[in-house]
C-alpha cells in the first residue's frame, strides 16, 4: 500500500509538471495558431540557465528562480513573438512550424555550445532531497509539494484569466479573428506578445520543476522533447481545454510511474517503454479523437510553387548526372563519401517534396523511417563476410517496404485529423524509433526467433551489389546515388502532373472542396504518405551503406529536424529545393564542421576561434530556417524567378555556360582548386541574373524599365541635368502641394538660392505649406 | 424522370450551435429538373442547412434523405459520389492549380474514387465550352475576378454530372451581364434534368428562376412554395420588411 501510494504521489508530481508545460503549449497555440515545437527547447534553456545561476554562480535558489520566472521566461516570450512569430501570418502550417522547429534546433545548438554535452549536470530539488513530510507513511518532499502546489495555481490561474479577465477573453478572441480584434480597437500583436511571454515562463517554470523530478543529469535532447510529452497530456483536451490538458497530464504521470513500479523485472524493456511512455500515449489519444469537422479554409498562403513539365525535368535529370561525373573528376576519393552522403540525404529529401510540397502533409521524422528500412534490410539481404559481404536487392526492396508499411502505421491515427496531428504523430514515431527500437541492441525472442534487432547498438551495412552494377566502388556508389536521385526526381515530377497529382494539389488546397466533390481524403493522405516514407526509407539505407557503420546517433530525431529545415529552406516545393536541402544537410554540415575540426587539429593556436565558428554555423542554420517566414517559397523559387528574366537573353546564358566550361577546365588541370572552381561556378550562376541585367538592359527589361534608367533620378537633377520648372509644378502636383506663382517670382542668382535652400526661407516655405 | 421526382429531402432537421438554435425543425424538398430557391435574411439559417445537407455538419435531429435513401450519417464525400455537388460562399478553389486544371481534378477525383468511366479531358472541355469558362481556362484561378471564379466552382461541380447541385449564393460578385448569363446556363441545365438548389440575396435572380421556393427565418422555416406563393405570404413579408423590397 505505502508503495503504490508512494508512486502514486511521485507520478501525481510528474503529471502536474507536464501539466505545467503543456498549459503553456496550449496557451501559445490558441492565441497564435502556431504550435510551438520549441517549447521543450524552451524548458531545456530554461533548465539549464537554472543550473548555471543557482548552481555554477551559487545564486540563492528562491532568488535564480525569480529571475527567470519574471525577467528571463517573459522575455524569451516576447522575443520570440515580436521577431519571428509575428510575422508569419498568412504562411501555411509547414512554414509556421518549420520556423519553430528551426527555433528548436537552434536552441539545442546554442546549448551544445555553452554547456558541453559531455559533462554531467545535476540540479538539486528545491530544499534539498532531505526536507520532507510523511503522510500515511509516504514520504513527499518540499520541491515535490512545490510542484504541485504551482500546477494548482496555474490550473486556477489560467481558468480564471480565460473566463474572468479581459485579457483573457481578448486573447481567446485573438485567434478567431485578429482582424475583427483590430477593428474593436485591440492591438492582437500585444496580446499575442503577452500570451507568449505567459507560454514562454511556463515552459520555463516547467524546466526548472521537472529535471530533479525525473531524476537523472540535465540533458539537452531529453529535455527538448519535454514537448511530445505536453503535447500528448494537451491532446487530451484537443489542443484547446486547459482543464482536459491537466487531466492527461496527471494520468500521463501516473502510468508512466505505475509503470516503472508495477511491470515484472523481466522485462528488461520497460525502462525503454517508460521514455516511450508519452509517444505511446499520444498514438492511442489520436485513435480515439474525434473527426475534424471539414470547414472551408482556402485561404490565400503567401507560398507559390511552379510546376515544371517532365520534359523539362528530365532534361534537367540528365543535366544533374551529368555534373555528377564531371564534377567526380575535380574531387578526391575521400569527398566522394561526404558527396554520396549528401545525395543519400537528398532523396529522403525528395520524399518531403512530394509529401509536403505537393500534398501538404508533413513528416517530422524521415530519417527514422530510414532507420527501420536500414534495420530490415540489414537483416534481410546482407550476403557474404567480411569486405565481401553485400547487400542484395532484395533487402532493399524489403527495407524500402518496411518504411512504407511503418508510414501507414504511423499515419492512420492521424489520417482523420488536420496536417498538424499527423506532423506531431511522426515526431513522436522518431522519439519511439530513438527510445525504443534502436536501444533494442540485446537478442530478445521475436515469435519464436532469437533475434537484436539494432546488434551492440552498430549496424555494418554493406553496400547494395545488383548483377554487374557493385556500390562497393565509391565512384560506381556517386553515379548510382545520383541516378536514383534524378529518376525519382522526375517521377515526382512526373506524378505532380498526373491526375494523382491534381488531387493531392487539391486536397492540399481545399479539403472541404476535395472530399465535396468525392475525394475520399484519408485513402489519399495514407497513399501519399507510404509512397513518400517508402521513399525516405530508399534514402536512409542509401545513408546508412554511405556510412557503412551506424549507430543510434544517426538517426537522432534533430538530423530529422533539420532536415525538413533545410528542405523548406531550400524550396521544399520543388526537386532541386530536395536537392539543395539534402545536400546542405547531408554533406555541407559534416563538410564544415568537419573541417572546422581538422583546421583546429592543424592549427591548435586557434582551436577555440574554430571551435567557436563551427558552433556559430550550427545557431546561423537554425536562423537560416526562421528567415523562412520571409521567403516561405524557399530559396529556389526566389532563384527560378531571377534566372527567368534570362529567356529574353539567351546569349547570356551560353557566355555563363563558355565561361564555366573554361573554369572546368583550369580545375580539371589543377590550376585553381576545386572549392575555388565550385564557388566561382556558383556566385557566377546566382548573379547571372544581375550581370545579365547590367550588359544587356535593353534586352531583358521592360521598355518603361530601360527609360527609368536611362532617365536622371529625381534627386540628382539640377546637378547633373538642368532643372526645368515644369518638373517643379509636376512635382508640387504629385505632392500636393499648392501651385505657386513661380513665374511671377523672378529666378533669383545661384548664390542666393543655395542660401534659401540650407536657411531662413525654408521655415517661412513650411509655414506656407502646412495649412493644407 | 418524371419533373416532379423529389431528389433531395429533409425532415425535422435541428441544429443547435451551443443556446443558440441555428436550423430549427426544418423540412424541406428538392424537385429533379427545376431550380429551387432557399432565401432567407443573414443568419437565417441557410449555409447551415446546406452543411447538414452535404454532411458537413452533422445535425442534433432530423434526417436527409436523397434519391431515396437516408443519408443522415454519410460522410460528405459518400454524398457526392452519391451526385451530389455544391459549391461554397466563400470561394474554396483549388488555388494552386489553373482554371482548367481545377474541372480536370474533379473528373480525376470521380475517376479514382467511382466506378464511373469518364474521358476527364473531353469532359472538361465540354463543360469550359458550357458554362464559357475557355478564354480563361489557362489562366492561374486566382487571377480572375470573383464573379468568373463563381462559375468555375459551378463549372468544377458539374465535372461530377451530379444529379443535385447546391449553389450557395453563386451570384455575388457577379456583374449584371455575368448574372443574365449564369441564370440561363441554370435555367438550361434544369431543363435538362438537374436539380438545382440555390440560396442567393438577390431576389430578383431568385424569383425569375425559382419555380418553387423556401424562406428560411431565424432557423425556422417560414413559407414555402412558387414565387407568387411565397411573396403573397405575411411571414415573409414580415422577415423581409424594411431589409428588402421584394420583387
Amino acid at each position: 500500500m505505502t508503495l503504490f501510494l508512494t508512486f502514486t504521489v511521485l507520478g501525481l508530481v510528474l503529471g502536474a509538471v507536464y501539466a505545467i508545460a503543456a498549459s503553456g503549449l496550449v496557451l501559445t497555440y490558441n492565441t497564435s495558431g502556431i504550435f510551438n515545437f520549441a517549447h521543450g527547447a524552451q524548458a531545456m534553456i530554461g533548465a539549464f540557465l537554472y543550473y548555471q545561476l543557482q548552481v555554477v554562480w551559487g545564486v540563492p535558489a528562491l532568488l535564480s528562480v525569480l529571475v527567470l520566472l519574471l525577467v528571463v521566461g517573459p522575455l524569451m516570450g516576447f522575443l520570440l513573438h515580436r521577431f519571428i512569430m509575428g510575422g508569419l501570418r498568412d504562411t501555411a502550417d509547414v512554414t509556421k512550424i518549420v520556423v519553430t522547429v528551426a527555433i528548436l534546433l537552434g536552441f539545442v545548438s546554442l546549448s551544445h555550445w555553452a554547456w558541453d554535452p559531455q559533462e554531467a549536470r545535476m540540479t538539486k530539488m528545491f530544499f534539498g532531497v532531505d526536507s520532507y513530510v510523511t503522510v500515511g507513511g509516504v514520504v513527499v518532499r518540499y520541491h515535490e509539494i512545490i510542484c504541485l502546489l504551482a500546477a494548482a495555481a496555474i490550473a486556477i490561474g489560467l481558468r480564471l484569466l480565460f473566463t474572468r479577465s479581459r485579457v483573457g477573453v481578448l486573447m481567446r478572441a485573438t485567434v478567431d479573428d485578429p482582424d475583427l480584434l483590430r477593428l474593436n480597437g485591440h492591438d492582437p500583436e500585444r496580446i499575442a506578445a503577452t500570451a507568449w511571454a505567459l507560454g514562454s515562463t511556463l515552459a520555463v517554470l516547467a524546466g526548472i520543476l521537472i529535471t530533479p523530478v525525473a531524476g537523472g543529469a540535465l540533458e539537452a535532447n531529453a529535455l527538448t522533447l519535454l514537448v511530445i510529452d505536453a503535447f500528448a497530456a494537451a491532446l487530451f483536451g484537443r489542443l484547446r481545454s486547459i482543464p482536459r490538458t491537466f487531466v492527461g497530464a496527471i494520468v500521463l504521470g501516473l502510468a508512466s510511474t505505475y509503470l516503472v513500479a508495477y511491470a515484472p523485472s523481466e522485462w528488461s524493456w520497460v525502462t525503454n517503454l517508460r521514455d516511450a511512455l508519452p509517444m505511446i500515449i499520444l498514438f492511442i489519444v489520436l485513435l480515439v479523437l474525434p473527426q475534424d469537422r471539414l470547414r472551408g479554409a482556402a485561404v490565400r498562403t503567401r507560398e507559390r510553387y511552379e510546376v515544371p513539365t517532365v520534359r523539362r525535368a528530365a532534361v534537367w535529370a540528365g543535366v544533374m548526372v551529368l555534373a555528377t561525373v564531371a564534377f567526380r573528376q575535380l574531387i578526391d576519393d575521400s569527398s566522394v563519401g561526404t558527396l554520396v552522403l549528401g545525395l543519400s540525404f537528398a532523396i529522403m529529401a525528395l520524399s518531403l517534396t512530394l509529401l509536403t510540397g505537393y500534398a501538404g502533409e508533413l513528416n517530422l521524422a524521415p530519417v527514422s523511417f530510414g532507420a527501420i528500412a536500414t534495420i530490415v534490410a540489414f537483416h534481410s539481404g546482407i550476403e557474404g563476410e567480411g569486405l565481401d559481404a553485400r547487400m542484395n536487392v532484395v533487402g532493399l526492396a524489403l527495407g524500402v517496404l518496411a518504411a512504407a508499411l511503418t508510414g501507414a502505421l504511423v499515419a492512420l491515427p492521424a489520417l482523420r485529423l488536420r496536417g498538424l496531428y499527423l506532423a506531431l504523430a511522426t515526431l513522436a514515431f522518431g522519439g519511439l524509433v530513438s527510445s525504443m527500437v534502436l536501444r533494442e541492441t540485446q537478442e530478445r525472442s521475436w515469435f519464436g526467433q532469437d533475434l537484436a534487432l539494432f546488434p551492440n547498438g552498430n549496424l555494418i551495412v554493406s553496400p547494395l551489389a545488383v548483377g554487374p552494377l557493385d556500390l562497393g566502388d565509391q565512384t560506381t556508389f556517386l553515379y548510382t546515388a545520383s541516378a536514383v536521385f534524378a529518376v525519382l526526381g522526375v517521377g515526382v515530377v512526373a506524378l505532380r502532373n498526373s491526375g494523382y497529382g491534381r488531387r493531392l494539389a487539391a486536397m492540399k488546397d481545399s479539403p472541404a472542396a476535395a472530399a465535396m466533390l468525392g475525394q475520399r481524403l484519408p485513402l489519399l493522405k495514407l497513399s501519399v504518405f507510404m509512397i513518400s516514407t517508402g521513399m525516405a526509407g530508399l534514402g536512409g539505407v542509401f545513408m546508412s551503406m554511405a556510412l557503412s557503420s551506424v549507430t543510434a546517433d544517426h538517426f537522432v530525431y534533430t538530423l530529422s529536424l533539420s532536415l525538413v529545415m533545410l528542405t523548406v529552406v531550400g524550396g521544399i516545393g520543388y526537386v532541386s529545393g530536395a536537392l539543395v536541402g539534402g545536400l546542405l544537410a547531408g554533406g555541407g554540415f559534416a563538410l564544415i564542421v568537419g573541417s572546422f575540426n581538422e583546421l583546429s587539429i592543424e592549427h591548435p593556436v586557434h582551436a577555440e576561434t574554430f571551435g567557436v565558428l563551427s558552433h556559430l554555423f550550427l545557431v546561423l542554420t537554425a536562423l537560416i530556417g526562421i528567415g523562412v517566414g520571409d521567403n516561405p517559397s524557399g530559396n529556389m523559387h526566389a532563384i527560378f524567378r531571377g534566372q527567368r528574366v534570362l529567356a529574353r537573353a539567351p546569349e547570356v546564358r551560353y557566355a555563363a555556360l563558355a565561361l564555366t566550361t573554361v573554369l572546368y577546365a583550369l580545375a580539371y588541370t589543377e590550376v585553381i582548386g576545386t572549392w575555388t572552381f565550385s564557388l566561382l561556378v556558383l556566385v557566377l550562376w546566382l548573379a547571372l541574373p544581375a550581370i545579365g541585367t547590367a550588359l544587356r538592359a535593353e534586352k531583358i527589361l521592360p521598355p518603361e524599365a530601360v527609360a527609368a534608367r536611362r532617365a536622371t533620378p529625381l534627386e540628382l537633377v539640377g546637378i547633373d541635368t538642368p532643372y526645368p520648372p515644369l518638373l517643379a509644378e509636376h512635382l508640387d502636383r504629385e505632392l500636393g502641394l499648392p501651385a505657386r506663382h513661380r513665374a511671377t517670382v523672378p529666378a533669383p542668382p545661384v548664390a542666393d538660392a543655395t542660401a534659401r535652400t540650407t536657411t531662413g526661407p525654408v521655415a517661412g516655405e513650411e509655414a506656407q505649406h502646412v495649412p493644407v | 424522370m418524371s419533373p416532379s421526382e423529389t431528389v433531395l429531402e429533409t425532415t425535422g432537421v435541428v441544429v443547435r450551435f451551443g443556446g443558440n438554435t441555428a436550423v430549427d425543425d426544418v423540412g424541406i424538398d428538392i424537385r429533379a429538373a427545376g431550380v429551387t430557391g432557399l432565401i432567407g435574411p443573414n443568419g437565417a439559417g441557410k449555409t447551415t442547412l446546406y452543411n447538414c445537407i452535404t454532411g458537413m455538419q452533422r445535425p442534433d435531429a432530423g434526417r436527409v434523405v436523397f434519391d431515396g435513401q437516408d443519408v443522415t450519417g454519410l460522410a460528405p464525400g459518400a454524398r457526392a459520389r452519391r451526385g451530389m455537388a455544391r459549391t461554397f460562399q466563400r470561394l474554396e478553389l483549388f488555388l494552386s492549380l489553373s482554371v482548367r486544371d481545377n474541372l480536370r481534378v474533379a473528373g480525376d477525383i470521380v475517376r479514382a474514387n467511382t466506378r464511373r468511366k469518364l474521358d476527364v479531358e473531353a469532359e472538361t472541355d465540354r463543360v469550359l465550352e458550357l458554362t464559357g469558362l475557355t478564354d480563361v481556362a489557362h489562366l492561374d484561378v486566382s487571377d480572375i475576378p470573383t464573379g468568373r471564379a463563381r462559375v468555375v466552382e459551378v463549372a468544377r461541380a458539374l465535372m461530377t454530372r451530379p444529379r443535385l447541385l447546391l449553389l450557395d449564393e453563386p451570384a455575388s460578385g457577379q456583374t449584371e451581364q455575368e448574372t443574365e448569363k449564369f441564370a440561363a446556363m441554370l435555367r438550361a441545365l434544369a431543363d435538362d434534368g438537374l436539380a438545382i438548389c440555390l440560396v442567393e440575396h438577390d431576389l430578383p435572380l431568385v424569383m425569375g428562376l425559382c419555380s418553387r421556393i423556401h424562406v428560411l427565418d431565424h432557423g425556422v422555416l417560414i413559407a414555402s412554395g412558387t414565387p407568387a406563393e411565397v411573396q403573397a405570404s405575411p411571414a415573409v413579408i414580415e422577415a423581409y420588411i424594411g431589409a428588402e423590397v421584394v420583387a
